[in-house]
């Protein structure tokens, strides 16, 4: 909502029409004989290597699948092998002109997508570049299994060996793939080449590759991005928001601060196949008729959507010329109707049951590893037995790579036995990266000009003055001051920083954390992003693969399931699943409400503190906020970092001078003794810490009962070290925080408190969550949430009697029992 | 009439917010709609549109200050019009109110929890991990801990009440009962000449108690003797006498002695409370030390000071008895003002009994040994009775404590005296 956008009635309510224009569908007609005008002969000759290259992979894999053996090479595999035999023109054409610098994600079914575009750089690198990244990748050791493999008379057959072995041994699992296994079938991909992941979960890739290309954009880097989806995947949300996303109007209209302004250079490219998995998409489960067609639905420029004939390569080749000088220029994004076909099923277990055999037969005979072919003899390219030499030469490499890869001695697995650790040590990076840029930040005004920063220089950084009084709220530093501070110390330190949500650049975010960032901040590093959660986490972990850093805000915790894919399958893995090659310096803020009811109210940490892969913190306090914020920042992993919306106004009362004006860091995992006591000792998470305290307080005056109060402001990592010490002490433990009790991640706490405490307990942890209901309004907060008297309650009837207390809320098991029958 | 134009709430929680810039000055004329000042929450700038028309009169802040939301900002009204009674009354003291006085704390009642049964409604012993840990280190049993824990358990602070009070009686009584004294399990005869064995029951409660004892109070002791011509010759007389008065021991003179002597000696028979209150007790409760099969058992004589020596003698022989045969009444093993210890049937020449908290004394009865003293030029012998007192100096001086011993020991020399007042 920028006031420079002028949205007046006159203009709005004024009387008009839609137009479209056309939309071009196979248009491509140009011959063989035509294009020997645009091509050398070993160009088209080399289209066609490449296709026998991508169909020879596909059918071992088939083979190996279903007979256990490929060329004699016995071995099995059982993994998923969700093939793409039939597409490979299509990703071979696809690739043609992109370089190493253009990034192609993939879609689940990607062995074709991969490998073309690994080719495609292979022929586009020097011989030194090549042996210079085979060299350093994983230390060469891939490099030096390939050498063994016989010998090669250059370079290039080198590295197709190497992408090929690479490749294979990595859907085998061994520790010689790409990513030592860890990735598989689907998460397979090599940067250095500008192949980027590809993603089991259908349509992931479309907000990652958004994100991708806004890597680029804002970042200044050369190249363009490829979204490599299916078909089945229009019928996807994330999809379509990463559509609207790298098409905001904004790259017009605002981003002009810093010249950034035009389009985001990504092309979408859907393979569309007719089918997602066997669900027709044209006629049956889609309503799109001809897929182009959805271009006119995002755009004025309708996406300059086309449909083209993927089963000619010189057909997608043309077509990707003509879409790049569009990126090129600045007005994408672009998206591609890529028609081709699968000949085998879904996968090896697919029988086929949604199509006829003859409709399979019919695009066999038009199969361009047949035709292409036939037109590259016809026309005079090479004599027909150079196929046959080249088909010879692609089955016996890939027989070489095939036994290599299968052997077990040669390409051994992980040895989860020798090594245990060796997942663990690649779930985090755990590095301390202080810019991932090299560039000046690109800035509007000294940092000191920004107004918030003059107002924070003149606030109390403790919640008393000297004499001890009580500031004013408005006068102190308060929590979300706490958070700003480190987030634009880091604008000015961090040149790929960017940070957008919805309503955070104006509006300052819905809780005006940050208030004051654009006056200082151009619009290419602090954006509002559409209200679609999924593209905007998916879209920072693009970002973040690619080597920036992101920080992005989904307003509500309560909207995490609206990003629930992109945080839990995609934010949270891809690190371990590239083992380690890939940095996911992404922290998603996320904030836990009050006043607003069932579906604004909830604290989700348990969610994501269950995902591995996650680090999960949430502040309690201005000094926690700012140490961990600072903490996450530099870091190199990704943070799910929960705020709370009852405590953004409240100053530091905890920590001894307030909160520091110079920068700290407060390692994410570790607690804070809010104070010291030796009865029992009060866990807490989020806000329900100053309930707590308020509790304390009540043991102490009335019953000289002194609580030892710890709050977690971290839960993943977590360690335990200064909570079994306190628990050693007081022998008892309540855990309190505002989650529903029920699967709360105090239980996993408790649980393991238990575990290594037994010996020392007096009584069971007891955890104090919030009912198992929805959020009722706030008015009846205290029926809901956990209050002082429902944590001395718990003491009280569960750990050790107060003389003289009478528990208000006491909760006899019997009536434990029939809440948890009813699930209540 | 002057009217006034407030800080406007700018939104659900904010309750005061920072004037930013005025906007006009006093004495400009304003219609509604004009923008009188800026303002500014934590989260966002506003503009403070006039409600009314009119000259300003004043502004009752500065730039900078912060104002409770609702609170007259700006007057506006007719020229040299009087808006004093618009000026907010206590906008100087509108300084936030100093946190209430914290209620003083009070001084936390001791636990003083209604001892429940020891075993739970279906019969087993419940106890927290933390509070069995903690009486396996200690060397308490934890059978006797009084549970009060939630739904009967044994937690921290009961066993931590069981090493300081000690066994209950009542636990004792039950501990004394043949049935309970299990032999503890054989133990491997340890092949390299030793053989441990575990403390059990009372055992356990014994030594718990006595280092309790010596940890807690400053004992000393002192060694008397006094002649005990007078008390055998009266036993010989009435083992002459026969029947219940041939029973009397020269042990039951010398606890009729005490419980007379004692109540010239009130800091003797009297229990420390707690670290600084004495209670002295009117009347002498005498513990006597019995040993038992299962270790030393301490059963009382209520009101001894009122009993004949005959009603003593024979109360002693009962409450031995049944100490041993473990059938003592609960009641009957505690309540005890001051303790007679007695092994002189041993041949002890003089020793330093430990004190039976809270009781601030006890009496070491001693063997009977010859003596020489002078008599008239003459070296004679007498039979000398040693008195060894233990007392806790915290409660007695030495001085007092000896003007007792003395006085017993007179006492004993003239025993008939005694008994005859």
């Amino acid at each position: 909502m920028p006031k420079s956008l002028y949205y007046g009635p006159n203009e709005i309510r004024a009387k008009s029409i839609i137009t479209f224009e056309d939309i071009p569908v196979n248009v491509y007609n140009k011959t063989v004989a035509e294009e020997r005008a645009n091509f050398k002969d070993d160009e088209l000759i080399r289209i066609y290597r490449d296709i026998t290259i991508l169909r020879e992979f596909e059918s071992m894999l088939t083979s190996i699948k279903t007979q256990s053996v490929y060329n004699g090479v016995e071995t099995t595999y059982p993994g998923p092998a969700h093939l793409s035999v039939g597409q490979e023109a299509a990703c071979v054409g696809q690739a043609y002109l992109m370089t190493p610098n253009d990034y192609q994600f993939g879609s689940h079914r990607s062995h074709s997508e991969i490998l073309a575009k690994a080719l495609s750089s292979i022929e586009k690198l020097s011989d030194e570049e090549l042996l210079k990244i085979m060299e350093n990748f994983l230390g060469g050791s891939c490099l030096r299994a390939v050498e063994k493999m016989g010998a090669c008379n250059s370079v290039k057959e080198l590295a197709i060996r190497f992408i090929l072995y690479g490749t294979l041994s990595e859907i085998f699992a061994r520790k010689t793939g790409f990513h030592m296994g860890m990735g598989g079938s689907m998460h397979a991909f090599f940067l250095p080449f500008g192949v980027y992941p590809n993603n089991a979960i259908v349509g992931g890739s479309a907000p990652i590759a958004a994100g991708a290309a806004l890597y680029k954009k804002v970042n200044d880097k050369d190249g363009f991005v490829v979204c490599n989806i299916g078909d089945g995947s229009l019928g996807c949300g994330p999809v379509w928001e990463a559509f609207n996303f790298a098409c905001m109007d904004q790259f017009k209209t605002l981003w002009t601060e810093d010249n950034h302004q035009g389009g985001m250079p990504i092309l979408f490219n859907i393979f569309n196949n007719g089918y997602g998995m066997g669900g027709q998409t044209r006629g049956e489960t889609m309503a799109y008729d001809m897929l182009a067609r959805i271009g006119a639905g995002i755009t004025p420029s309708q996406m300059h959507a086309e449909r083209i004939d993927g089963f000619n390569p010189l057909a997608v080749i043309d077509a990707m010329k003509r879409k790049l000088e569009i990126l090129k220029k600045g007005e994408g994004p672009v998206l591609l109707d890529t028609l081709t076909y699968r000949f085998c099923g879904h996968s090896v277990s697919d029988q086929n049951a949604y199509r006829e055999k003859s409709e399979i037969n019919d695009w066999m005979e038009v199969d361009p590893i047949i035709t292409y072919r036939k037109n590259l003899v016809d026309a005079g390219v090479a004599a027909d037995s150079k196929f046959e030499e080249i088909l010879a030469e692609t089955r016996e490499r890939m027989t070489n790579i095939c036994r290599h890869a299968a052997d077990k001695e040669f390409s051994p697995y992980c040895d989860f036995k020798a090594d245990p650790q060796v997942v663990e040590r690649i779930m985090f990076s755990n590095e301390k990266v202080a810019s991932f840029g090299t560039d000046e930040p690109r800035v509007m005004a000294k940092k000191e000009e920004c107004s918030r920063v003059q107002q924070i220089a003149g606030k109390s950084r403790f919640y008393l003055d000297e004499k001890g009084k009580p500031v004013s709220k408005m006068k102190t530093f308060n929590y979300r001051d706490a958070i700003f501070e480190p987030i634009i110390d880091k604008y000015y330190e961090d040149s790929t920083l960017v940070a957008y949500g919805e309503d955070v650049r104006d509006w300052g975010g819905a809780f005006a954390v940050y208030r004051g960032l654009p006056e200082v901040i151009p619009h290419s590093r602090l954006f509002n992003a559409p209200i679609s959660e999924a593209a905007i986490v998916g879209s920072a972990v693009g970002y973040a693969m690619c080597g920036g850093r992101a920080i992005v805000e989904l307003m509500y915790a309560d909207f995490i399931g609206r990003a629930g894919d992109e945080i839990f399958n995609q934010m949270s893995k891809w690190q371990a699943m590239s083992a380690g090659i890939l940095k996911m310096p992404v922290i998603l803020r996320v904030s836990v409400g009050s006043k607003y009811g069932a579906q604004h109210s909830q604290d989700w940490t348990a969610l994501c503190a269950h995902i591995p892969g996650l680090k999960v913190c949430f502040p309690a306090t201005p000094w926690e906020a700012k140490g961990l914020m600072q903490s996450a920042l530099n870091g190199s992993d990704p943070v799910v970092f929960f705020e709370s919306q009852r405590i953004y106004d409240i100053g530091e009362q905890f920590h001894e001078g307030g909160v520091p004006a110079e920068s700290y860091e407060i390692e994410i995992g570790d607690t804070n003794l809010i104070r010291s006591g030796k009865d029992v000792t009060i866990l807490t998470v989020g806000a329900a810490l100053y309930r707590a305290v308020k509790a304390a307080d009540e043991l102490k005056e009335k019953y000289g009962m002194e609580a030892e109060i710890i709050n977690l402001h971290s839960l993943v990592p977590l360690n335990y070290e200064k909570i079994v010490a306190s628990v050693r002490k007081t022998g008892r433990v309540v855990l309190v925080s505002d989650a529903c009790q029920r699967g709360s991640f105090l239980n996993d706490i408790a649980a393991n408190i238990t575990e290594m405490c037994f010996d020392d307990l007096d009584a069971p942890c007891v955890v104090v969550g919030a009912r198992n209901w929805i959020t009722p309004p706030y008015e009846f907060d205290e029926f809901f949430f956990p209050q002082p008297s429902w944590i001395i309650d718990a003491i009280h009837s569960k750990i050790v009697p107060i003389p003289g207390y009478v528990a208000e809320n006491e909760v006899s098991e019997v009536e434990w029992i029939r809440r948890n029958k009813a699930g209540v | 009439m002057a009217k006034a134009v407030i800080m406007p709430k700018a939104g659900i929680t904010v309750e005061s917010c920072i004037i930013g810039k005025f906007m006009k000055n006093v004495g400009d004329t304003v219609n509604v709609g004009d923008v009188l000042f800026t303002y500014e929450t934590d989260k966002a700038s506003f503009e403070c549109e006039s409600t009314e028309s009119g000259e300003i009169l004043a502004f009752f802040f500065e730039e900078g200050d912060e104002v409770p939301c609702f609170t007259n900002v700006v007057a506006v009204g007719a020229k040299d019009e009087d808006y004093s009674a618009l000026a907010p009354g206590g906008a100087e003291a509108a300084a936030p109110a100093a946190a209430e006085e914290a209620p003083k704390a009070e001084e936390a009642p001791k636990a003083e929890i209604a001892a429940e049964a020891t075993k739970t409604a279906d019969g087993s012993i419940h106890i927290s991990p933390r509070a069995k840990n903690l009486s396996e280190r200690a060397g308490v049993d934890y059978t006797y801990a009084q549970p009060t824990g939630p739904n009967g358990r044994i937690i921290e602070r009961d066993i931590r009440k069981l090493m300081e009070e000690g066994v209950p009686a009542a636990a004792k009584a039950e501990e004394a009962k043949p049935a309970e004294a299990a032999a503890p399990a054989a133990a491997p005869k340890a092949e390299n000449g030793y053989e441990d064995i575990k403390f059990t029951g009372i055992r356990k409660v014994i030594a718990k108690s006595m280092v309790t004892s010596l940890s807690t109070m400053a004992q000393l002791t002192n060694h008397h003797s006094f002649d005990a011509t007078a008390i055998q010759a009266f036993r010989k007389e009435c083992k002459a006498a026969g029947g219940d008065v041939a029973g009397i021991t020269l042990g039951d003179m010398v606890l009729y002695a005490v419980s007379r002597t004692l109540l010239n000696h009130k800091d003797l028979n009297a229990n420390m409370i707690g670290d600084d209150t004495l209670r002295r007790f009117e009347h002498v409760n005498l513990g006597v030390a019995v040993d038992t099969p299962r270790g030393l058992m301490v059963p009382t004589i209520f009101n001894a000071d009122t009993k004949s020596l005959l009603e003593i003698s024979k109360e002693v022989k009962s409450l031995a008895e049944a100490a041993r045969s473990g059938a003592i009444s609960p009641d009957l093993l505690a309540g005890g003002t001051f303790t007679v210890s007695n092994l002189g049937a041993t041949g002890v020449e003089m020793f330093t009994p430990v004190i039976n908290p809270p009781q601030t004394g006890i009496l070491g009865v001693c063997g009977i040994t010859q003596r020489v003293r002078e008599v008239n030029g003459q070296m004679t012998i007498y039979p000398a009775m040693g008195l060894s007192l233990t007392y806790d100096h915290r409660v007695v001086d030495g001085s007092p404590a000896s003007k007792f011993v003395s006085e017993l020991c007179k006492n004993l020399e003239k025993f008939t005296l005694l008994l005859a007042k």
